[in-house]
């Protein structure tokens, strides 16, 4: 018991002895979370979009003729063996011209003169919604090109790539930032401890000679990260909060947040980050004590 | 008293150690010498005689090139990690350059040594002013330790080696820079501490502190011991006197008691 107030009593001599060094390390940890978990954020929020994405993510195979049962379920085979779908949906000429006609509505008289199958057949595919589809639709189109009497395939191809490309660029700022954060703390951390060290040279000389022991010198360094850590994560989530719910109210009307509903990290998620910088600073701390006391 | 003393009879013991600082500086040749538990030594001689490696090879912060050393019957050569922490815990050394912290307050200076040994906050405080009462500093509890002088310095530092109540006191020259009445408050200070069982080896050249002493008195000449009388025959009635004290954990002295 004494130990331990001993040792918290050490801890908080020496974060508010060098408060200032203190500081600099907590908003480097701060803004790094901070970043981290931004980009972090929009990546799992796009990456839940996908699958609000519904009908712009359907692939129609336009054929050359009217599929009979038995190709119809070829083609379906066919289809499945690439990738698991929600649906296949077959469109004949037929139902093409209805929904033709109702969408054009009072106009539909335009259609009068044309043949009931002047439209093509073809096949819908509702690929299952996920990021992962999304990834691959490029080549699921490719191949169902490739099978027999397939006239055509379309899908919301431009805006698809782009979606594709954007998720790609956010996956390597997540792993940036992510890195950034291992860094920043670990090093930033370390070397603010190994600051005080050295500013503390000759107290912990004396420690060692009036016999304290390898816990009571190294604990207060190992504390004083994981408190940096802790405090630095907490407050760059908080940020985060903040900044998440400032721009859900101001950009509230716009499109984007239309299309995607915007939540923020679960609890658990929460707890990780501020549990796994806490967790990498400590570290750092302790790395940056063996090194310079040698122990 | 926080030793947990061992039934060695010295508390101290040097079997033919010498000492060589690199890469040829012979500042000890073949010292043997046992202080008994419970006595004051005072080890005496010039300037660079090598008073001061003998104390730094008895708290383990140098090793003796040869020879052994042994501490509360602890050969110092095998000792390490937690064993030497806490023996050191056990001797309280007034250091010749005092290594006071000097942005540190007195008081801040004294608890040291008795944080290491995670005593009650309490407690430090009821000790850190006894002593600076005693020393003739207890206005400067809260002063921080580089506006001292240097004989207030020493006083410090001396408080801060008595106050975890070690059983082995290492004084290095504790009166070099005090006057006569000071110098009186040190020793009476070092005598009520030995009178509690705590064992003494004060190095100095302040004659006017051995002069009429009748403890043992070593002469160091150029690494050598040189007046040497054999060490007396071990205490055993003062050693038994300690236990039973160690037994009862009150402690009725002035200077220790933390009531
Ligand atoms: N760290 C060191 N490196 C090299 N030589 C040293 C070292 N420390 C002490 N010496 C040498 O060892 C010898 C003994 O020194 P020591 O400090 O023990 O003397 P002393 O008796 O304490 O003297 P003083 O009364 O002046 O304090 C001296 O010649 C000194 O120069
Ligand atoms: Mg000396």
């Amino acid at each position: 018991m004494n130990f331990i107030i001993a040792v918290f009593t050490q801890t908080f001599r020496n974060l508010f002895q060098t408060w200032s060094a203190q500081l600099l390390t907590l908003i480097t940890i701060t803004l790094s979370v901070l970043i981290f978990a931004f980009f972090y954020l929009i990546y799992t929020n796009v990456q839940h979009a996908g699958q609000q994405l519904d009908d712009d993510l359907r692939l129609v195979i336009y054929l050359d003729e009217e599929p009979a049962e038995e190709m119809q379920e070829e083609y379906r085979k066919k289809i499945v063996k690439f990738d698991k779908v929600e649906r296949i949906e077959f469109v004949s000429s037929k139902e093409a011209y209805g929904r033709f006609a109702a969408q054009l509505e009072e106009d539909r008289d335009v259609l009068e003169d044309m043949p009931r199958d002047f439209l093509p057949p073809s096949i819908e595919v509702y690929p299952v919604r996920s990021l992962d589809t999304l990834t691959k639709i490029k080549r699921f189109s490719d191949y169902l090109v490739s099978l027999p009497g397939v006239l055509k395939v379309q899908y919301g191809r431009e805006w698809v790539e782009r979606f594709y490309t954007f998720v790609k660029l956010l996956r390597i700022i997540v792993f940036l930032s992510g890195s950034l954060l291992i860094l920043t703390t670990t090093f930033m951390v370390a070397n603010t401890i190994r600051l005080t060290l050295l500013s503390r040279k000759d107290e912990l000389e004396l420690l060692r000679l009036v016999g304290a022991s390898t816990h009571y010198i190294r604990l207060p360094f190992f504390l004083e990260g994981a408190l940096q850590g802790f405090i630095g994560s907490a407050a760059g989530m908080a940020a985060l909060f903040l900044l998440f719910n400032w721009i859900k109210l101001r950009f509230a009307v716009s499109s984007i947040f239309q299309l995607f509903e915007f939540t923020f990290f679960p609890f658990p998620v929460v707890i990780a980050i501020i549990v796994i910088s806490s967790l990498l600073c400590a570290g750092g701390s302790f790395s940056s004590t063996r090194k310079f006391l040698q122990l | 008293m926080n030793s947990q003393s061992n039934n060695s009879r010295y508390m101290v013991d040097l079997v033919k150690v010498s000492k060589i600082y690199l890469p040829d500086i012979q500042a000890l040749t073949d010292v043997s010498l046992s202080v008994n538990r419970g006595e004051i030594l005072f080890l005496i001689g010039k300037s660079g005689a090598g008073k001061s490696t003998l104390l730094r090879l008895l708290s383990r912060m140098d090793k003796q090139t040869k020879g052994v050393v042994e501490v509360d019957g602890h050969d110092l050569s095998k000792i390490a990690g937690g064993k030497l922490q806490r023996l050191r815990r056990n001797i309280g050394f007034a250091f010749q350059d005092f290594k006071l912290l000097p942005d540190k307050t007195v008081a801040q200076n004294i608890a040291v040594a008795m944080e290491v040994s995670y005593t009650r906050s309490s407690v430090i405080r009821m000790r850190t002013k006894k002593l600076l009462h005693h020393l003739g500093l207890a206005d400067k509890y809260n002063t921080p330790a580089c506006e001292l002088s240097r004989g207030e310095q020493q006083r410090v530092s001396i408080a801060r080696a008595v106050a975890n109540n070690p059983g082995l006191i290492l004084a290095d020259e504790p009166t070099g820079n005090l006057d006569r009445e000071t110098t009186q408050l040190v020793m009476d200070l070092f005598r009520k501490y030995n009178e509690r069982g705590a064992t003494l080896v004060i190095a100095t050249h302040d004659e006017s502190i051995y002069r009429d002493t009748d403890h043992r008195i070593i002469e160091l000449r150029e690494g050598r011991i040189v007046n040497g009388h054999p060490a007396p025959e071990p205490d055993h009635a003062f050693a038994d006197r300690m236990d039973e004290e160690q037994g009862s954990p009150e402690e009725d002295d002035l200077w220790m008691s933390d009531q």
